[in-house]
């Protein structure tokens, strides 16, 4: 479905911000916004629901870019969408820059040992340090790994090989291209496993 | 209940070793379109692993921080911010009454900036669209191309509040649905079809040539395919050399085989010659035979290049200059945007070239530099896409500011 504007949202050469808060009608504060995120996401941004993200410790920008993504529709997330809609610029640099800025902490799933050695192996034929970085820490657009919950993992994964996901660049997309269940499974123990 | 016909027994062979080879491997086949060769032995490559592609800020640069100060041109040309406030802008394409649409990747937004004697304003046209890379305008229509879809928006510069649904062309076109390398770049030809590329699905595979790595023509209503290149693993911009009337594009050298390259490419499509092969996956720039994908005499038959735009530029978008605001020696060059490079270790391009045509070669200068600070490693800004206005100046976007540049001349200007 294409949106057309109907937000007619018009910046001068000289405003800077592309649409104006107005356009959306009345916005809670941000801390009011930030409260709502940890209802699903954890009170600390470390989420304790299956199949939710953790938000802690992502790199700003990462969280900056998804939320506008989502908040135009691009990354369609029906979960997501009464939330994100009408999140001003402003907003959404707050949010980011809050939940960038807590400690990510281990996910409390069981981690399988045998599973996680098996995927550190994988991770390195597959590559996914360079651009995660060694430590699965992430930066900029790339998200940290590092104890993300075993399940969102797992389901990110499948969507990208299956190609119902497309990341910003479709790099996910190629990387695990043709890659087994059973192996994005190990990748996903290897990920959330502490980085040694 | 009838029978079902009976299957050769060489079917089911072919299934037998099918799942054989499945199981052996203990992994599923790849989705169409991509290839598990696409791994680049980590030792090989001779690169700082960790590169990874730039990120695109969804959010403009406020003005006070748009590196305009920075930016530096030959004697006697001028460069003024045109308009911002359009994150991620690229491809620039004008409407008749002058307003310039913007197609983006990954936040799928098309904007309109319409020109109010003076002062720009820029709003979200379309949003939502997967990578809008592709804009071409004919008759008043706005052609947006989206990956595989095709839709035609009329009489749009009458109707920048509300476009309305548009005409959906996409099935006429069939284009492949894969992502990777398929954000599109369109342009009318000088024989009024529609020119569109068709990138390969990989960084580096073995493609299927009847889809992948081509440029194609079509009639406007998405009939009469023709494929006017092939073997070209990524042009996202192309133009017609204004005497000649010949196809001329740039294309993106693969990554992960060393930080010298292969170099990028301007290329030229001989008259008569369309449809011509262009060497990838097996032989890159000026004859260099790729180490992963092998073929016995791998540049064989291959149109090598005009030009070589350098190691991992990015050259996007080209646009040959006819105007007059310019000094003569600038009439019938190209101006090519090259982006930036990313599978780099010392950073290069982020700057916007001229390419001097001399029959089937070019000769590369620069012309609008310093968004590159090649000391500290670090970029300021990524022009993508030049467009000459008529009354020749010449607009640049940049990318990652959200903003277009407006280049002018005037001989007594001085430096």
């Amino acid at each position: 479905m294409v949106l057309t504007a109907t937000r007619t949202a018009v910046v001068t050469a000289s405003i800077l911000g592309l649409i104006p808060a107005a356009a959306f009608g009345q916005a809670s504060p941000v801390t009011e916004r930030i409260a709502s995120c940890s209802t699903c996401h954890g009170e600390d941004g470390n989420s304790r629901l299956a199949n939710v993200p953790s938000l802690a410790g992502q790199p700003e920008f990462f969280l900056l870019n998804q939320l506008v993504l989502m908040r135009d529709g691009v990354r369609m997330i029906p979960a997501m969408v009464p939330v994100v809609g009408d999140l001003t610029d402003a907003d959404i640099q707050a949010i980011a820059s809050h939940f960038a800025g807590r400690e990510a902490r281990a996910s409390d799933e069981p981690i399988d040992a045998n599973m996680a050695t098996r995927g550190r192996e994988l991770a390195k034929s597959l590559r996914c340090g360079s651009c995660h970085l060694a430590n699965l820490q992430g930066r900029q657009q790339i998200p940290r790994l590092a104890r993300q919950r075993i399940d969102y993992l797992i389901r990110a994964l499948r969507d990208y090989r299956d190609g119902t996901r497309a990341g910003a660049d479709t790099l996910m997309n190629n990387a695990v291209a043709g890659v087994s269940d059973a192996d994005l499974g190990a990748l996903a123990h290897y990920a959330t496993a502490p980085q040694p | 209940m009838t029978t079902p016909s009976p299957r050769p027994l060489s079917w089911f062979i072919a299934v037998l070793v099918t799942i054989g080879a499945i199981a052996v491997r203990g992994q599923a086949p790849p989705p169409p379109g991509f290839s598990p060769i696409d791994r680049t032995n980590e030792a090989q490559s001779k690169q700082d692993a960790t590169l990874a592609p730039h990120a695109t800020p969804p959010i403009a640069t406020p003005v006070d921080r748009i590196p305009l100060d920075k930016i530096s041109l030959p004697s006697g040309f001028k460069v003024e911010l045109y308009s911002s406030g359009h994150p991620g802008g690229r491809t620039m394409v004008m409407g008749p009454k002058g307003t310039v649409f913007m197609g983006t990747r990954q936040l799928g937004r098309v904007y309109a900036v319409v020109n109010n004697g003076g002062t720009r304003a820029a709003r979200v046209l379309l949003q939502g669209l997967t990578q809008p890379n592709g804009l071409a305008i004919r008759d008043g229509s706005l052609y947006v191309l989206a990956i595989n879809r095709v839709l035609r928006y009329d009489d749009i510069e009458n109707k920048l509040d509300n476009p309305g649904m548009p005409v959906d062309m996409t099935q006429a076109f069939n284009l492949p649905t894969e992502v990777h390398h398929n954000w599109k770049y369109a342009a009318f030809g000088p024989d009024g079809k529609l020119y569109v590329q068709v990138g390969a699905n990989c960084n580096i595979c073995e493609v299927n040539p009847g889809i992948h790595s081509q440029i194609r023509r079509y009639n406007l209503d998405g009939s009469g395919m023709e494929i006017v290149a092939r073997g070209v693993r990524n042009t996202v911009g192309f133009d017609w050399h204004p005497v000649t009337g010949e196809l001329w594009f740039t294309d993106n050298g693969r990554d992960w085989i060393g930080n010298e390259g292969p170099q990028d490419e301007l290329n030229r499509v001989v008259r008569g010659q369309e449809g011509a092969f262009y060497g990838f996956p097996y032989c890159h720039a000026e004859g260099i035979p790729d180490p992963d994908i092998r073929r016995p005499q791998p540049c064989a038959g291959v149109v090598m290049p005009a030009a070589l735009t350098g190691p991992h530029v990015a050259a996007l978008g080209i646009r040959f200059y006819t105007g007059t605001m310019f000094p003569q020696s600038y009439r019938n060059v190209a101006f090519i945007a090259r982006h930036g490079s990313w599978n780099r270790e010392q950073k290069s391009g982020f700057d916007v070239v001229v390419a001097r045509i001399d029959g089937g070669r070019a000769r590369i200068e620069p012309f609008m530099t310093g968004l590159l600070d090649a000391k500290a490693n670090e970029f300021h800004g990524r022009p993508s896409y030049v467009l000459p206005l008529e009354d020749g100046s010449l607009l640049v976007s940049d990318e990652t500011n959200g903003a277009m540049y407006r280049i002018t001349y005037s001989a007594g200007a001085g430096r």
